[in-house]
């Protein structure tokens, strides 16, 4: 990795206060001129991007949304993979609610889950950090090491030439995400707080991703099957073109359909 | 899009080994790029995303933003005298962000979502001595 100079670091500042410079970009574009391969991937939020603007909208009880610890690590990898991904999500959710306790709890159990799955040696360092920032109750830092986590997972997934099973990882943690989400929204709606749910892309990228592999083994993994179907079943209500307003029978009905299948991820393989 | 991945299979090292240094190289500039936010109590994003384009090509990034929230993008490449660009468009194509600056191997642009969506960072290689350029994008948000 190359080292910062510092004075670069200086330049960068004063780049910083000569916005004047800058060449005009164009203020519209054609979006169809990028071809697809360059727009079929998505940047995808970790959870506290949406909490932190269900923080700015009221005052949740994060601490009444915490689920208690104590997954189950038997199962297939795909409820292995999935698990990650709702554990990591109730880390951030327990940084929200401010629980040291919890936070360090839930860093051990991602180190568990990674050894269940074979990528310890990625997260290690993550969850001795995570518990180090929790004592320290540096959320800030806290919240960064869980995202770590995650990209560290994916990471040694892939590198394993596991990219099937790091989306399921992501694909865990938007869906307790959604969960928590819709459980906020839905004790208090609001229309600004409901347009959060407004993610077409992210959902028809998920859709996509797990399409591609409905024909192998990891994809006819039972609980694969059920999460492809929670994730056709949401996109409907989540509204089609910009603007469209989700209502309080949608919200709760991405509740109870998020709800499901993360107790089904949570609960001990047949 | 390149997603950014620190080790791959042996194979795909042999293949892909020129691309990833490029990514890895530009990877430390996009941090540099975004620290000054960090500073402002922006929390940066973990994961980063890169590639490799030549002198004029553009590629885009979709990124689903949240109303309420404020983001800086930041766009490094270790590519000495190169000039690369970000900009922020919504899903209609028009330009939506609050503002950016430039300044050679360095680019970053702001956004406030007026609404929830998909929103598009688009990434350009306006000049560089080499035929390909690698490029890096982090971004952050508060």
């Amino acid at each position: 990795m190359t080292k910062i100079i510092p004075l670069a670091a200086a330049a960068l500042t004063l780049a910083m206060a000569c916005n004047a410079l800058a060449q005009s970009p164009p203020a519209n574009v054609d979006l169809t001129k990028f071809p697809a391969k360059e727009v079929d991937d998505v940047m995808v939020p970790v959870p506290s991007e949406i909490f932190a603007v269900l923080d700015k909208l009221g005052t949740p009880n994060w601490r009444a949304e915490l689920r208690k610890p104590g997954s189950k690590t038997t199962g297939s990898r795909a409820q292995v993979a999935l698990l990650l991904g709702t554990v990591i999500a109730e880390g951030f959710i327990a940084v929200e609610a401010e629980d040291s306790a919890q936070v360090k709890e839930i860093g051990r159990e991602v180190l568990t889950l990674a050894v269940a799955i074979g990528v310890h040696k990625a997260v290690i360092a993550r969850s001795k950090s995570i518990t180090e920032k929790a004592e320290a109750k540096e959320w800030k830092k806290v919240r960064q090491e869980f995202d770590g986590a995650l990209q560290d997972v994916r990471g040694a997934m892939q590198e394993l030439g596991d990219d099937d099973l790091a989306q399921l990882v992501s694909v865990g943690g938007w869906v307790r995400g959604t969960e928590v989400l819709t459980s906020i929204v839905g004790k208090n709606y609001s229309a600004d707080g409901a347009e959060l749910l407004y993610q077409p892309d992210l959902l028809d990228y998920f859709g996509r991703k797990l399409d591609k592999i409905k024909t192998t083994r990891l994809g006819k993994d039972d609980l694969v099957v059920k999460t492809r179907k929670t994730l056709a079943g949401i996109r409907p209500l989540i509204g089609k073109e910009d603007g469209t307003k989700i209502s309080a029978a949608s919200v709760e009905r991405i509740h109870q359909l998020a709800k499901e299948l993360v107790a089904s991820i949570t609960s001990p393989a047949p | 899009m390149k997603k950014l991945l620190f080790s791959l299979l042996a194979l795909q090292v042999a293949l892909l080994a020129p691309l990833q240094a490029y990514v890895n190289d530009a990877l430390s500039f996009a941090h540099e790029a975004v620290d000054p936010y960090a500073k402002k109590g922006f929390t940066v994003r973990q994961d980063a995303w890169g590639g490799d384009l030549g002198v004029k090509d553009q590629q885009a990034l979709t990124a689903q933003l949240f109303k309420g929230n404020e983001y800086w993008f930041c766009l490094g490449t270790a590519v000495k005298n190169a000039t690369v660009t970000l900009h922020i468009y919504d899903s209609q194509g028009k330009l939506a962000e609050s503002e950016s600056w430039q300044k050679g191997r360095f680019a970053g642009a702001r956004i406030n979502p007026t609404k929830t969506g998909t929103y598009y960072a688009i990434v350009t290689v306006e000049k560089s001595p080499q035929e390909r350029t690698g490029w890096a994008v982090v971004y952050a948000y508060k």
